[in-house]
């Protein structure tokens, strides 16, 4: 019974933590543009986080160590150096992005402007970090993140032309008007959004944070592949959203309180608060997240004790690193730079550094030293092989396309 | 060498910024992402003003709302205007847009005044002329793609 | 410890270190070798853990870098690498075990330093995990 609970609680934070800032201004801004045409690429984005994850919450829980603690020992220093400063960089503008975000949400509830509440959400997120419980942070932000789930009941009562956008997203094709190159660039935001980097240092790490044994692979699984599709389920409620409100308008949604928008139309002021608390909890999430990140790479690399389980003068440059990272980021925000712009940047830089940051888990997910009998299955390999071909070419691309499509203006 | 490349790089990107324009297209191009750019904080107002009618959302959202969409239009225009028009013909397009966005642009901001005094009630009447406003944007920008 | 044959390309370098207590200490990042005054292969005398040993394997631009780095870390006067002798290494598995806590190790100066200094000056420092 205990265990069902344990299985329960894990799949609904699953759902609830998996929206973030990036996913909420991809989504919304390829169904503003692209109507359903691009809703395949969250399947495939979906697909592909959870076969990683699974894979790097299962060496976390056989081996006793986090993936990222293990590149090094298997690709040796310098190349884990490389992966380190590639998923540091990430990690830490996707920080940034996580903290304007949480910050533009209070700024919708309060019409206090944004930049006077940055300072706050920086304090805030530290001392969640620093102070509260792993488990209590977890469950508290992930089911808070659940009220992200009066999009879909907005979308319920509309009654939308459910034919029609099925039909969309089953036939992708280019809009009028809009040229193949964006098209491309706004499917690699959003496969970069679906499977940011973090999520997985987070999840391997927080395997050990809770202290997953083997008899907790199951709720590893059940987590990964229950809790992160109907995840992947809320973020296409997003552009589904978009599509039906902003497309035949010709809305391009630049702002957080664009979003709000539609669910406001349908659900009314109740609806639209609840929204609100939905924003505030999948940034604020995402923020401790991205945060414990940054500490939880560098800290692997060099081989400095980290984590929430030990007191924190135990792991003095684990936090360290975590407080820099939080002030930088919060920084970073504060110089004026549009929070959405950097979301922007954040997640396409993702998808361009994912071969780096999801081959050391391929490689060490295969290795007997650390796994025993829990290796990959051959059709785990197949699959992973098969992502990180697709990778490889996604992260060609997108420089060039970035700079053809002008950043996908 | 590397240098050379990002010194390339540097400058392709650069060039996408605004600066002179040569030819009509061009101008006319920029006119009408202009104008599109527009009709998309124009739309999200109507949408806003919607919801303030059925009384769906609050005063304070509704005004930030409108102040977005007020300040998108604007900086909009703002860009468009910073272009030297290369020639007469190019300054009767300028007319045209100016003579669209000038209303649209009050209409936007006796929005957001109004939002923000929690007038709530005028916003239906002082958004009427966004329709009208909003179509004609839509056929300048679909007519200079 | 038994002298033992390994191929410190596989089994050493950028194994983690775990001090008597299981907690995490650092990585090998280097190695001091010695030559034995008979003649013979040479054998391991020191693990070398830090910024500063790490920069030495990295070499070319990524590894002065670090040194940089590193040097500015540490008291001006020690320029070499923090040294662990080898005779406190207990086992070499997966990890390799210290018999000594992480307390009494070189490496641990930056960290202890960084405890004393700013992370024991925040407010809640000791507290246990909740």
């Amino acid at each position: 019974m205990r265990k069902v609970f344990e299985i329960a609680l894990g799949i609904l934070t699953a759902i609830g933590g998996f929206v973030d800032i990036g996913d909420i201004v991809a989504n919304t801004e390829t169904g503003a543009r692209f109507g359903m045409s691009l809703a395949w690429v969250v399947v495939v984005g979906v697909v592909g986080i959870c076969v990683f994850a699974e894979m790097a919450g299962r060496v976390a829980t056989v081996s006793g160590r986090p993936v990222f603690d293990l590149v090094r020992e298997r690709l040796g220093a310098r190349v884990a150096l490389v992966n380190l400063l590639a998923s540091f960089f990430i990690t830490f503008l996707t920080l940034a992005a996580e903290i304007g975000g949480v910050a533009l949400a209070i700024e919708l509830a309060t019409s206090v402007n944004y930049l006077l509440w940055i300072p706050l959400v920086a304090f805030l997120v530290w001392f969640v970090v620093w102070r509260v419980k792993f488990q209590v942070m977890e469950n508290v932000f992930g089911l808070l993140g659940l009220a992200l789930i009066v999009v879909a009941v907005a979308l319920w009562r509309l009654h939308p032309d459910w034919g029609g956008l099925i039909h969309g997203a089953t036939h992708p094709a280019v809009p009028k008007g809009e040229g193949h190159p964006t098209w491309w660039y706004f499917a690699i935001a959003l496969l970069g959004a679906a499977m940011t980097p973090y999520e997985v240092f987070f999840f391997s790490s927080g395997a050990v944070e809770d202290g997953w044994t083997r008899s907790d692979l199951m709720v590893n699984r059940a987590n990964v592949y229950i809790g992160f599709p109907l995840g992947g389920l809320l973020s296409l409620t997003l552009m589904v959203m978009a599509t039906l409100f902003f497309e035949p308008r010709g809305i391009e949604p630049g702002h957080l309180s664009q979003v709000a928008l539609s669910t406001a139309l349908v659900l009314g002021k109740l609806g639209l608060a609840v929204l609100l608390v939905g924003f505030f909890a999948a940034t604020f999430g995402a923020a401790l997240e991205t945060a414990l990140s940054c500490g939880y790479t560098v800290a692997q690399y060099f081989g400095f004790q980290w984590g929430k389980f030990v007191r924190p003068t135990e792991a003095p440059r684990f936090h360290l690193v975590t407080l820099l990272s939080i002030v930088l980021g919060a920084g970073l925000v504060l110089s004026t730079l549009d929070p959405i712009k950097v979301t922007e940047y954040s997640i396409v830089l993702s998808a361009a550094a994912l071969p780096l940051t999801y081959f050391p888990i391929l490689l060490v997910a295969n290795d007997p030293d650390y796994m025993g009998d829990k290796v990959n299955s051959r059709l785990g390999n197949a699959i992973g092989s098969l992502y990180l071909a697709l990778l490889l070419v996604v992260a060609v691309v997108t420089i060039p396309l970035m700079i053809l499509t002008k950043a996908g203006s | 060498m590397r240098s050379r490349i990002a010194a390339l790089l540097l400058v392709a990107i650069v060039c996408g910024c605004t600066g002179p324009v040569r030819s009509f297209n061009v101008y006319a191009s920029k006119g009408g992402k202009t104008a599109k750019a527009v009709v998309s904080a124009v739309e999200t107002a109507r949408l806003a003003v919607s919801a303030a009618a059925r009384d769906r959302a609050y005063g304070r959202y509704l005004g930030q709302v409108l102040a977005e969409a007020e300040r998108d239009a604007t900086a909009a225009q703002g860009t468009f205007d910073a272009i030297q028009p290369p020639d007469r013909r190019t300054d009767r397009l300028r007319e045209e847009l100016d003579g669209l966005l000038t209303p649209t642009l009050s209409s936007l901001a006796d929005l957001r005044i109004a939002a923000r005094r929690g007038d709530l009630v005028d916003l239906p009447r002082l958004a009427a002329p966004l329709a009208g406003l909003s179509k004609r944007l839509d056929d300048f920008a679909q007519a200079h793609q | 410890m038994a002298g033992r044959v390994l191929d410190a390309g596989l089994d050493l370098f950028d194994r983690q270190l775990l001090d008597k207590d299981a907690r995490l200490a650092g990585k090998v990042d280097d190695l001091e070798f010695s030559f034995p005054e008979g003649g013979g292969p040479p054998h391991v005398t020191a693990i070398l853990a830090g910024p500063g040993a790490l920069a030495g394997r990295l070499g070319g631009r990524l590894g002065a870098w670090l040194e940089g780095l590193a040097n500015r870390l540490r008291d001006s006067q020690e320029r070499r690498p923090a040294r662990i002798p080898f005779g406190v290494v207990k086992r070499i598995g997966s990890c390799v075990d210290l018999s000594v806590a992480k307390e009494e190790l070189e490496t641990d100066r930056v960290d202890a330093w960084i405890g004393d200094h700013v992370i024991s000056r925040i407010p809640g420092a000791r507290h246990a995990p909740e």
